[in-house]
């Protein structure tokens, strides 16, 4: 998919510095998937990944690279907190990290959780397989060039058998600036054998803006880890979000994720999964609720690879105004994963005569001894529940967002944390068109 | 109370109700009956004001005002309440919040105040007593899950909760046990007073038993061909509805 | 299933080895051989000469001629496509042989040649006067061109055009004209070119208005000649009001090479007009080493064109190497109606990769998608399918399920709808299974006394039941024994 001319903003994003480490091996990947970003550029959309999303307009936009004064931007410090959450926190400003909005001190034993760009001063052999690597698919663009230019993220580990209760909270601030800039964050989580983490993932907006992030996160459970990890994107209605989330699931390792897609202009979340050892486990559930123009894209691939794994996805979506919400649910099952258990079911509700969503659940299986099942459907409130609930005095406004918020709910009921539960019901409701 | 003139209505193109005619007063309860395909629930959703179905002719009066202009919600509002034939499951919504939601809007709608959840909590509390329903149901969402005998008792529930003036009943026992038809029974019976009125819809007389009637019609193809009291349904349960209504006034 | 029951005694253990199995029934493709008749065809190449000698031999108007040019042109600008989930190595499109006709000038039946006429009872479709399928008219099409019409007389009585298209575009130029390329344009896609460009034969079916087609209408395609590639194109236009039921079945002998099928097939009903378009397509499909068979390409697609009309797809596929088809409704005309009954059954080394397009545009038009993928051997069945709301679909529905068994260790089953919702009235549903059969329904048949194969089929036949329904009766038996055939060895 080369261009003949490059496009402004593959121009402007090259136009950074690659940020030097003095280690040799990151040093080569950064230059190899810069270089790999330059010649193939942005995919269209005969690119399969990205058939609904056309990076058209994004493409002809230019950033500034990076922000020089991301550490004195002011943050309102009550947008960062979550009600009942009161635990270790990473806080990053326009991609920067910032020590004085994060609570790093008395962390729990077990716990290892700072900044990569201190991190990279340490003992780098850790980070080395998720940092050198090269991303080979067309529709890789945006992973390509985090992968170059990203000098800061979260490097957060847990030792083997560690049960760390207080959740962790990681949050991408994206904050007004004088210019549209081009930010990228690079995660690497990993829990060791037995080890269990709450981890929450939060996107806030200070301020207008119309920045450009993008986020990859590689997060690895070992042997009987267990994750609970929320995300929750909230970013500033012109922001360009592009994030990857890639799981590693070892034996009897289980996941579980919620997903609130809330903000930002133009949103991918590409949530990528592993299961890897035999009895891995993973839940996924998420809501997505584009409205005005927004345009919200995830790409959930799951990928069996050991006998008895399981997982189970539930997505909801709500599209209004003249927003597109996108969705795809791919699980493969590949020979040898017999006795495989899958299951997604993504429900839709298209609220505008000028909204669209288009849904693609897919399904490829390779072994034998397989459950799988998926369902998809794209609708309207349902007529005899509205009626009901009118003929009971409630009115029709109310009615719809009573029953909007209940078919979204409905995927975070299992989210074990109530505060954080109510906490999220009362974002949905307060996005809600009314 | 309620002024039913005259009243034609069609469904899909069909005209079902043709110069259906009855008045209830306050304090009074009503039981309609007729075979199958009579119009019964048309009239319940009409009175209610449920979606496709169109009135060709004819008025219906409650309090003074045309009920037929209103929306849905202020027919609730007003005081008026159906509890349905097949109650809708609707999952993620709470039973408590769903009912708590209604009882303000209607209170806000009527211009009175709106009760905090603590106080409606406990109003919720004492209506469950007197229905005997276990609370386990306020924290299950609507419907959701119930067998038929608990989706008609928290009709019963709810219109304990929202204190109609004029309750319609369609066929409310239908595919109820003895057991269950009873505790319906009660609870409709507790709610009897000076200043309601009950509409009860149904195709056996069994209800009659257990909510004894002021008066009872019979409604053929459209429209009442003959009114009476509890005897009238007594009669119907020896003969059928074979006959009935013949050489009445068309 | 009758003559095999000799293998009661083996035991279960046995069964489990699939060359044992396939041994002890030696059943197999029962189509493959090769009738003996001297033939007229032309040397292998493509080029615009080789059209222009086509449509010599055909004797066809100056218009048609540029159609295929045209087309032809159209194709040299195509990227072949890209085989999603296919494996298939490239087609030499200059080693195919582009028609291939028995020797013999046709006039009429009686003319045929016996080896021709017997070909076709061995295949179970009789075509002299004496043993035609009672209520069933049929064209037969041998390699590139029809052998024969049956019943024409009684159709033409009733006003029904039923004809191969050669002879269509000689009797009916206006016709052809008016709704040939409507539904699929020349440039549709890289094999609807090349069939426009190419194609010898195919049925030609009108049914003028408010008629019902006294009878089913058939066409059966027969592949015979080596190195030939067949290309037939099929239209059907059914006016307002019109009722028709057509059936297609398709076999080829055994070869060791790869044989390239491209058809083209279109369809338009106007207003209130139905038309029900059935297909048992047992093209060969190679050996039990992936050696031989039909590369099965086919563009298929109906035109809901007036307000009320119907169109119903049902297909039953076991046969060929590599099937890529989406027979498709464009669901253009309000409350029109668009159906696609599927039974995808692939072994060995078989690819399939089939499913539909429902294209929604008039208002409360309704679709349903019933697919059944059975997958066993080494093969690969790919359900795809696109479901579109556009904007001006008002309270438009599609209602879909996809199921897929599996049998073995070694197939693979995928699953790829698209949705596309612009409308908020619209409603589409999509469901999708994958399953084996369980060994708790095995244990139950055999406790019972049902050997396993039998159980299999049982049990096949049950999870196609909501398809073979849609069938014509006897096309459902036969779809029926073909399942089991193509089932043989595949319990492991």
């Amino acid at each position: 998919m080369s261009q003949s001319a490059p496009l402004p903003l593959v121009e402007s994003l090259l136009d950074a510095p690659l940020p030097g480490s003095g280690i040799a091996w990151l040093d080569t990947a950064r230059l190899e998937n810069r270089e790999a970003f330059a010649s193939a550029g942005l995919p269209d959309t005969r690119v399969e990944a990205w058939k609904y999303t056309a990076l058209r307009a994004l493409g002809q936009r230019s950033f500034a690279n990076g922000d020089d004064q991301a550490q004195t931007r002011v943050v309102d410090a009550a947008s960062l907190i979550l009600p009942g959450v009161d635990g270790p926190r990473l806080v990053f400003v326009n991609g920067v990290f910032r020590a004085d909005l994060s609570m790093l001190d008395s962390l729990p034993a077990g716990l290892t959780l700072q900044p990569l760009s201190q991190a990279l001063h340490g003992d780098t052999e850790p980070l080395r397989f998720a940092l050198s690597r090269h991303y080979r698919e067309t529709g890789d663009a945006f992973a390509r060039i985090n992968a170059a230019n990203a000098h800061d993220g979260v490097v957060l580990r847990v030792a083997a058998n560690a049960k760390i209760t207080a959740p962790v909270q990681l949050v991408f601030v994206g904050a007004a600036a004088e210019a549209a800039l081009a930010w990228h964050a690079r995660n690497v989580i990993e829990l060791a054998e037995g080890a269990e983490l709450t981890l929450i993932e939060q996107h806030v907006a200070s301020g207008e803006q119309a920045h450009l992030a993008t986020l990859v996160s590689d997060i690895e459970l070992h042997q009987g880890a267990r994750l609970h990890h929320t995300l929750l994107q909230n970013a500033a209605i012109g922001a360009s979000l592009v994030r990857r989330s890639s799981l590693r699931l070892h034996a009897r390792a289980r996941a579980t994720l919620h997903v609130l897609e809330l903000g930002g202009a133009l949103v991918r979340h590409d949530l990528q999964a592993e299961l890897l050892g035999d009895g891995a486990q993973l839940d996924t559930r998420g809501v997505f609720m584009p409205h005005g123009r927004q345009h919200i894209d995830t790409q959930l691939a799951i990928r069996h690879q050991a006998l008895n794994t399981t997982s189970s996805s539930n997505w909801r979506g709500v599209a209004n105004d003249r927003a597109r919400g996108v969705f795809r649910g791919a699980i493969v099952v590949a020979p040898g994963a017999d006795g495989s258990d899958a299951s997604l079911s993504n429900k839709n509700l298209l609220l505008s005569p000028s909204a669209e969503i288009d849904t693609k659940p897919e399904l490829e299986i390779y072994a034998d001894e397989v459950k799988a099942a998926h369902g998809a459907t794209v609708g309207q409130l349902d007529e005899r529940s509205l009626f009901y609930l009118r003929s009971r005095g409630i009115p029709q406004a109310e009615a719809r967002a009573l029953l909007t918020t209940a078919f979204c709910r409905a995927v975070l009921d299992d989210l074990p944390d109530e505060t954080l539960r109510e906490h999220l019901s009362t974002l949905l409701i307060a996005h809600l068109p009314m | 109370m309620l002024k039913i003139e005259n009243l034609h209505a069609r469904v899909e193109g069909r005209e079902i109700l043709k110069g259906l005619s009855l008045t209830v007063n306050a304090g009074e309860v009503h039981a309609i009956m007729g075979p199958n395909g009579a119009g019964k629930s048309t009239l319940g959703n009409v009175l209610s004001g449920r979606e496709g179905y169109e009135v060709t002719a004819g008025s219906v009066t409650y309090n003074g005002i045309d009920l037929l202009a209103l929306e849905p919600e202020a027919r609730a509002a007003a005081g008026v309440f159906l509890a349905f034939q097949y109650p809708v499951e609707i999952p993620g919504v709470n039973n408590t919040y769903f009912l708590r939601a209604a009882f303000n809007a209607q209170r806000k709608a009527r211009g009175e105040k709106e009760l905090d959840s603590m106080h409606f909590l406990k109003l919720v509390r004492e209506k469950l007593k007197v229905m005997q329903i276990s609370d386990e149901l306020l924290h299950r969402a609507v419907n959701e899950g119930f067998s038929g005998g608990e989706k008609k008792r928290n009709e019963i529930f709810q219109m304990a909760v929202l204190e109609p003036q004029l309750a319609i009943l369609d066929e409310t026992d239908s595919g109820l046990d003895i057991d269950a038809l009873k505790q319906v029974a009660q609870g409709v019976n507790a709610l009897r007073s000076p200043e309601r009125a009950f509409l009860m819809i149904t195709h056996y007389q069994r209800l009659l038993d257990y909510v004894v009637p002021d008066f009872v019609h019979v409604l053929a193809d459209g429209r009442i061909v003959e009114s009476g009291d509890k005897s009238l349904a007594l009669k119907l349960e020896e003969h059928g509805y074979v006959g009935i209504g013949e050489g009445a006034p068309a | 299933m009758n003559d095999t029951m000799t293998r009661e005694s083996s035991t279960a253990t046995a069964l489990r080895d699939n060359a044992e199995v396939a041994e002890a029934l030696g059943r197999g493709y029962a189509a493959g051989f090769v009738t003996d008749i001297e033939m007229t065809s032309l040397p292998p190449g493509l080029s615009e000469d080789t059209i222009r000698q086509l449509s010599a031999i055909k004797q066809e108007p100056e218009w048609m001629t540029e159609w295929r040019l045209d087309a032809y042109r159209h194709w040299l600008t195509m990227p072949t496509p890209d085989w999603a989930k296919l494996k298939i190595d490239p087609i030499d499109y200059q080693a195919i042989s582009y028609y291939a006709a028995p020797k013999a000038g046709l006039k009429s039946l009686d003319e045929v040649d016996p080896a021709l006429l017997a070909t076709y009872e061995k295949l179970g479709v009789p075509l002299h006067e004496r043993a035609r399928l009672a209520g069933v008219a049929v064209d037969a099409v041998f390699d590139s061109v029809s052998v024969g019409t049956t019943f024409r007389k009684e159709l033409a009585a009733a006003g029904v055009l039923f004809c191969s298209m050669s002879e269509a575009i000689r009797e009916y130029p206006e016709l052809v004209q008016k709704y040939l390329g409507s539904v699929v344009p020349t440039g549709d896609n890289f094999f609807a070119a090349l069939n426009s460009a190419v194609f010898s034969d195919g049925s030609f079916v009108f049914i003028p208005k408010g008629v019902r087609c006294p009878m089913e209408l058939s066409t059966y395609f027969r592949i015979n000649a080596q190195n030939t590639g067949q290309f037939e194109r099929t239209l059907i236009v059914a006016e307002e009001g019109s009722h028709v039921s057509y059936l297609e079945g398709c076999t080829a002998p055994k070869r060791d090479e790869n044989q390239l099928h491209a058809a083209v097939v279109e369809l338009v009903a106007l207003e209130r007009a139905q038309i029900k378009y059935s297909t048992v397509q047992n093209w060969y499909p190679g050996d039990e080493n992936g050696v031989g068979g039909i590369y099965n390409f086919v563009t298929k697609r109906g035109d809901c064109r007036g307000d009320d009309s119907k169109i119903s797809w049902t297909q039953v596929e076991t046969g060929s190497a590599v099937t890529w088809k989406y027979p498709s409704v464009v669901l253009r005309g309000d409350r029109s109606v668009g159906e696609f009954y599927s039974v995808a059954l692939t072994h060995h080394h078989q690819q399939a990769d089939t499913g539909t397009k429902m294209i929604h545009l008039g208002k409360y038009t309704k679709s349903k998608i019933v697919s059944k993928g059975i997958s066993a051997g080494l093969s690969s069945n790919t359900y795809r399918g696109l479901v579109k709301m556009e904007k001006g679909a008002e309270g438009a529905r599609n209602y879909t399920q996809c199921d897929s068994l599996l049998i073995g260790k070694k197939c693979g089953a995928h699953t790829f709808p698209y949705m596309e919702v612009k409308n908020p009235t619209a409603i589409v549903e999509h469901e999708a299974t994958t399953s084996k059969i369980s060994d708790d329904q095995m244990f139950y048949c055999r406790s019972r006394g049902i050997s396993t194969e039998d159980a299999v089929s049982m049990i096949v036949d049950g999870f196609c039941k909501q398809v073979f329904r849609e069938l014509p009766m006897e096309f459902a038996v036969e779809a029926k024994k073909l399942l089991e055939v193509s089932l043989e060895g595949a319990v492991g």
